[in-house]
């Protein structure tokens, strides 16, 4: 007996070589008898994927209520170490003067001699605005 | 259903899919009926067996710790079943593997001929050892691979060639009487 044979007679052992329709038929009565399993399954399954969502949302409450004590306690901290800075002081009129005009031209305004002064005041006071 | 992997089969089906658990049968029916024929020895015991295997495959999905070796587990299920269907029904006698009423001979006296063979073939398969009958149903009928049955059934690919050649020295030995011309 040669193994082309053999193997020939093996197909013989395959019930499909007397009803050629036999492993389709042989499926049909296994998805038959599963149906109740599987629906059962798909049961479970939508459950636990209600049960995932609101596990999820109930341990999502307390997370995000430390995250935000956290952040509160974060942003003290930092405000504590680091003071916000002091504004810094108002320039007096007198050193706004002093850095725009010329002294030499200050001193003769402020003191009224020349006889440009007050002229030359309201000019300055002019091109301020 | 696009070809999917025997995992995404079994990840689909552990939700209750139809057609990815029917997938599953149809990839796997017929290596099924082969090992619970090798167990079983009978056409009736074996579909019984493959049956039940695939129902208590689904209930046990969740069990399967590797999905992408479904097919060795499955497998595993089938010969447990069909064991315990041979010591239950030991009392019983069993049915004969249906005759081929219409085979692809050519002529009636090929089919007589190829008919005496099969059942010559039957109890010469009968005369090996349960994993031998599997792996030279699987290789030689089911057309698998030596790496696939050694990955299904979890054996060495060494260990598959091995038997496969003591199955088919065992056969040749067995049927020597057979001439092909007879």
């Amino acid at each position: 007996m040669n193994d082309g044979t053999r193997i020939e007679a093996l197909k013989a052992v395959d019930p499909a070589s007397a009803s050629p329709l036999y492993w389709d038929r042989f499926r049909a009565r296994v998805l038959e008898k599963a149906a109740l399993e599987l629906a059962a399954r798909r049961t479970r399954a939508r459950t636990s994927v209600e049960t995932v969502l609101t596990a999820w949302s109930r341990s999502l409450i307390p997370l995000a209520v430390a995250a935000g004590l956290v952040a509160a306690f974060l942003a003290g901290a930092i405000a504590w170490n680091d003071p916000a800075p002091s504004a810094p002081p108002a320039m007096a009129l007198e050193d706004m003067l002093e850095n725009e005009v010329g002294e030499g031209f200050y001193r003769t305004i402020i003191s009224g001699a020349g006889d440009g002064a007050p002229t030359a005041f309201m000019a300055l006071v002019e091109a301020g605005r | 259903m696009k070809e999917l992997a025997d995992a995404e089969l079994v990840a689909l089906a552990r939700s209750g899919d139809q057609d990815a658990f029917g997938e599953l049968v149809r990839r796997y029916q017929r290596p099924a009926y082969s090992v619970a024929l090798s167990v079983a020895g009978n056409h009736q015991d074996a579909e019984d067996a493959a049956q039940e295997a695939f129902l208590t495959a689904l209930q046990r999905l969740d069990d399967c710790r590797n999905p992408a070796r479904f097919g060795a587990w499955f497998l595993s299920i089938v010969r447990n079943r069909a064991r315990n269907l041979v010591r239950r029904e030991s009392l019983r006698s069993g049915d004969p593997i249906p005759a081929t009423a219409h085979s692809k001979e050519p002529s009636p006296a090929k089919a007589a001929q190829l008919a005496a063979l099969r059942s010559r073939l039957e109890a010469a398969l009968q005369t090996l050892p349960e994993v031998q009958r599997e792996i030279v149903l699987l290789h030689d009928w089911e057309g698998w691979k030596h790496d696939e049955i050694a990955e299904r059934l979890g054996i060495p690919s060494g260990t598959v060639r091995s038997h496969l050649h003591f199955a088919r020295k065992t056969l040749r030995a067995e049927l020597a009487g057979w001439k092909d011309d007879e």
